[in-house]
């Protein structure tokens, strides 16, 4: 009979009551005190719709982004685009991203910066006040290199290589996040419009945007292999003239010098190879430094996991740049002597963000100590209109940095990309990333220029990184990373964007 | 005929005449912060109906299982609260020159599935209409899976709507029953023939293939429409349902491990094949990857189980809209459990699922009981398919499986549903009243 089968049948089906149950209890026991304070709980925001947000100020007191509660809904209005992509937007239907995310419980109040008056607030159960956050970016800055940048798609960081401060971090194109942040139903026509702009906007191109970096990344081959001991400052290669015409054979592959534009192939050492870009001579040293050693170097640079700007419970979040094939969000081992003769210029499988890159200049600029990038300077009591309030509730100093390379290493890699701006060859080659041409007299600057190769008929990705000043001795006071997609060669459209921006600051900090 | 009074069905009935009526009242003292009773001649429609079926089934002297009839009108009451908590323009009917909302539609189709059960439960005094028929039932059901794919329109992606007019219906529903039906008309006839497998590879019994054919080649026409239909859930319940009177037919668990490994192969193929579904799995496993894409549903249905934590928000108080939208989208359909976790809390889930268990173990009690081979797989049939459908709907609501757009019976918005639901009751009803009737031949002998 089937009587027996349905008894054994009605055990299997306890036990799936059972299992259901339990995944019941698993989401309304055991994680919903997790999930009661997540941003993206709809009980969260809907107790935030009507809450007054704290206003974003720059470094020098000027407002960016303020709210006011209208019919009950709370509305925020952004007073300058160049910082869309660093404030991200808080809208209510679509979420918060920036720093609109990463500092919401204090910009909408929900938490004290000050952890006895949180716990007070707590057990009193008393709403705390919204709080204001000043960046560490000033406006002038900021504003400036977007209008550099102008109609062209690309992405501008610079921050001080001391402190790690980001002095200014511009993507392009941007767009008015005002439009997105008030009411749903006017808002959901706009944020159609961003998704579907084949120009993608809404990506954040200074920290999430991934591109080939070509030439920049010689800088990183260079400091690496310095400082392992690969290399010295005078090291030449016997056959590097040579194949600076007839190509350079790597298993069997014949890696090719780009246009030297005129200049005869000599035996060059780390300084003039720099300053005519030698993919060739970078193929030598990276083969020279070995495919562990360079893997190693890139996650001490930070390559092969992701960054952050910023403590890490209030990060904004860097996508990873990688010197091999990603795996798993992981740089792969190299997968042979050509990919590792590539990626020493900048090409294979490299790919970076303008951040990361931003950082490779800082290290070498901070005689080898790569800064923590941090982008919120203080958190301060509400100010109802545009001044910022003079009470400082909490204030984010310089987290210090990691020291990536040596001292020495650094200041030789240093005096490379100071001849790589100012010396004979470099100056005919890509020379305009020099900050004595835009004004300023008494300080030089360093750099390297980038002109990404993508293949096919696409132009390549022009890049800067630099910093300034440079003098020996000297503490620069900005290092700086350059984007323009498909803008063509380094020197012509990413150089002197970095001299102006670099020279500007150098002004508006009192140099 | 001879009145029975069916005692235990009314004492079980009485807490749900009582609490429907206040779950009604609480609803709307929360909702418009007043002391109103609001809509409560739907409480008290609701109740007349329960307490309408019980008498006629006592006038009748229908000796049909007593739990049955308390624990689908248990949750049926608790999903008329909800509904009626719902937005009401979610859905509703304006035919006949009425206009009803959602909870008043819902009431409407409950009195027709009353009906129907109480037409099928007193009515059918033999099974031969079932049993005989089976090719007959076998042809309708294809019938309507053709008539689906050629006269369906699509809803969210899925073709499983048939306009008739004033009223749109979904044949699956009915073709749930049908399968059922003839499935265990075929099995009973050849279940020894089944069980008895000659052939063995290593431990695995292999099945005896000509007397499978026919029953395989009907389910697998059956299996691909409904994949064809983008009906995932619905060929998930089928295949459930399947394998479930398999095995108690036969007894045998390696054919449910055969028909796992089948499943599992056929999953595969088919997140290969299909980016929805392919979509649906990466959903499921990481849904707050694309909180405000993809994984909006499940995210917010997680956070409204959060919510409602032990002691649930309370009716009407839980978070049902925000700006002006529906915080969880379907959740009067698909997310209607994941509602009434939120304000009535894990206890009223557990209720809710308590109630649901009671309607299984039941049902598969009838089937124990059942007199014939025939009654006990077609009472399997239908126990497994109400419980699987719960099963399967509440699973994928909570992430433990992905998630499949199918109804929970007795509570979800929806006529069809309700109406195959209430069949699917008369039924059972129908084979326990003559497995008690056979009982009392054979002990008067």
């Amino acid at each position: 009979m089937i009587a027996t089968n349905v008894r054994r049948l009605g055990l299997y089906l306890m036990l799936s009551f059972a299992l259901v149950s339990g995944s019941l209890v698993w989401w309304q026991v055991v994680e919903a005190p997790a999930l009661a304070t997540r941003g993206d709980n709809p009980q969260v925001i809907a107790a935030r719709r009507g809450l007054v947000r704290g206003s974003i100020f720059d470094a020098s007191g000027q407002v960016l982004a303020t709210s006011e509660v209208i019919d009950g809904l709370s509305r925020r209005t952004y007073t300058d685009t160049a910082f869309t992509h660093v404030i991200g937007y808080a809208s209510h239907p679509f979420g918060t991203t920036g720093v609109e995310r990463a500092f919401e419980d204090l910009l909408v109040g929900q938490t004290d910066p000050n952890p006895l008056r949180d716990l007070v607030n707590d057990v009193f159960d008393r709403q705390p006040e919204p709080r204001d956050v000043t960046l560490t970016i000033d406006k002038r800055l900021q504003d400036l290199a977007a209008a550099e940048l102008g109609a062209d798609t690309g992405a501008v960081v610079a921050l001080d290589p001391t402190t790690g401060a980001i002095l200014a971090m511009v993507s392009t194109p941007t767009f008015d996040a005002t439009a997105i942040s008030g009411d749903e139903a006017a808002a959901r026509a706009p944020m159609e419009a961003l998704r579907n702009d084949e120009n993608e906007p809404l990506l954040p191109r200074a920290s999430q945007g991934r591109y080939v970096p070509g030439s920049i990344l010689k800088v990183f081959t260079a400091a690496a292999a310095l400082d392992s001991g690969a290399i010295t400052p005078e090291t030449t290669f016997e056959d590097q003239p040579r194949q600076e015409t007839e190509g350079f054979v790597v298993d069997g592959f014949t890696i090719t010098e780009h246009d030297l534009g005129g200049i005869e192939p000599a035996l060059w050492p780390l300084s003039e190879a720099l300053q005519v870009s030698s993919n060739i001579f970078f193929a030598h040293v990276g083969l020279e430094l070995g495919p562990d050693p360079f893997l190693s170097y890139a996650r001490r640079f930070g390559f092969c996991a992701p960054l952050e700007i910023g403590p890490p419970e209030r990060a904004l979040n860097v996508s990873t740049s990688y010197v091999t094939a990603n795996v798993d969000g992981d740089c792969s081992p190299f997968d042979g002597d050509v990919l590792l003769a590539s990626a020493s210029f900048g090409q294979g499988e490299t790919v970076a963000t303008p951040v990361q890159m931003a950082l490779v200049a800082a290290a070498i600029a901070g005689d080898g100590v790569m800064p923590h990038p941090f982008v919120v300077r203080d958190v301060r009591a509400h100010a109802d209109g545009d001044t910022p309030s003079e009470t400082v509730l909490d204030s984010f100093a310089s987290r210090g940095g990691t020291r990536v390379i040596s001292s020495e290493a650094a200041r030789a890699t240093r005096s490379a990309m100071v001849d790589a701006v100012n010396g004979e060859l470099g100056r005919v080659y890509a020379g305009q990333g020099d900050i004595t041409l835009y004004g300023i007299s008494n300080a030089r600057s360093a750099g390297k220029t980038g002109t990404a190769q993508l293949g096919g008929e696409q132009a390549p990705h022009s890049w800067f990184i630099g910093f300034a000043p440079a003098e020996e001795g000297g503490e620069a006071e900005i290092a700086i990373a350059v984007l323009i997609e498909s803008g063509g060669s380094g020197s012509d459209r990413a150089a002197p964007i970095a001299g102006r921006v670099m020279a500007e600051w150098l002004q508006l900090s009192g140099d | 005929m001879r009145i029975t009074w069916r005692g235990v069905e009314f004492r079980l009935l009485l807490p749900i005449l009582l609490l429907v009526p206040l779950g009604f009242v609480i609803t709307n003292i929360a909702l418009t912060n007043a002391f109103e009773p609001g809509p409560l001649h739907l409480a008290l429609g609701y109740v007349a109906l329960i307490v309408g079926a019980h008498l006629i089934l006592v006038g009748f002297g229908h000796r049909g299982d007593q739990l049955i009839l308390p624990a689908v009108g248990a949750m049926g009451g608790i999903g008329l609260i909800m509904l009626n908590r719902l937005p009401q323009d979610l859905a509703g009917t304006a035919a006949f020159g009425f206009e009803l909302g959602m909870a008043a539609t819902q009431l409407l189709w409950f009195g027709v599935g009353t009906v129907v059960m109480l037409v099928i439960a007193i009515g059918l005094r033999d099974d031969g209409i079932l049993r005989h028929y089976k090719y007959t039932w076998a042809a309708v059901g294809i019938g309507l899976l053709a008539a689906t794919l050629i006269l369906g329109y699509e809803v969210n992606g899925a073709r499983l709507w048939i306009d008739l007019g004033p009223v749109s219906v979904q044949p699956g529903e009915v073709l749930k029953i049908v399968l059922v039906i003839f499935l265990a008309s075929y099995l009973a006839e050849t279940r020894t023939l089944l069980t008895d497998a000659r052939m063995r590879i290593g431990f695995l019994a292999i099945p005896p293939l000509p007397y499978f054919l026919p029953m395989l080649v009907l389910f697998g026409a059956v299996m691909l429409i409904a994949v064809a239909l983008n009906d995932l859930g619905t060929a998930l319940l089928f295949f459930g349902t399947f394998l479930t009177m398999l095995f108690v037919a036969t007894g045998r668990r390696s054919y449910v491990l055969i028909g796992l490994v089948l499943f599992v192969a056929g999953a595969f193929v088919a997140y290969q094949l299909f980016g929805h579904v392919q979509l649906r799995v990466e959903v499921w496993l990481d849904p707050f990857a694309d909180p405000l894409g993809a994984g909006f549903q499940p995210v917010r249905a997680i956070y409204a189980f959060g919510r409602g934590g032990i002691f649930g928000e309370g009716l009407g108080q839980g978070l049902v809209t925000l700006g002006g939208g529906l915080t969880i989208p379907y959740v009067h359909t698909d997310f209607i459990f994941t509602a009434v976790a939120e304000e009535l809390g894990l206890l009223g889930a557990f209720a809710l699922l308590g109630f649901s268990a009671v309607l299984v173990f039941r049902g598969l009690r009838i089937a124990a009981l059942a007199r014939d081979d025939f009654g006990g797989l077609l009472a399997v049939g239908l126990t497994a398919s109400l419980g699987l459908q719960t099963l399967i709907i509440i699973a994928g609501n909570t992430k433990l499986i992905p998630l499949t757009g199918i109804t929970l019976p007795f509570v979800s918005y929806g006529g069809s549903s309700v109406l195959a639901s209430f069949m699917m009751i008369g039924l059972l009803l129908s084979i326990s009243h003559r497995s008690a009737i056979g009982a009392d031949t054979e002990a008067a002998k």
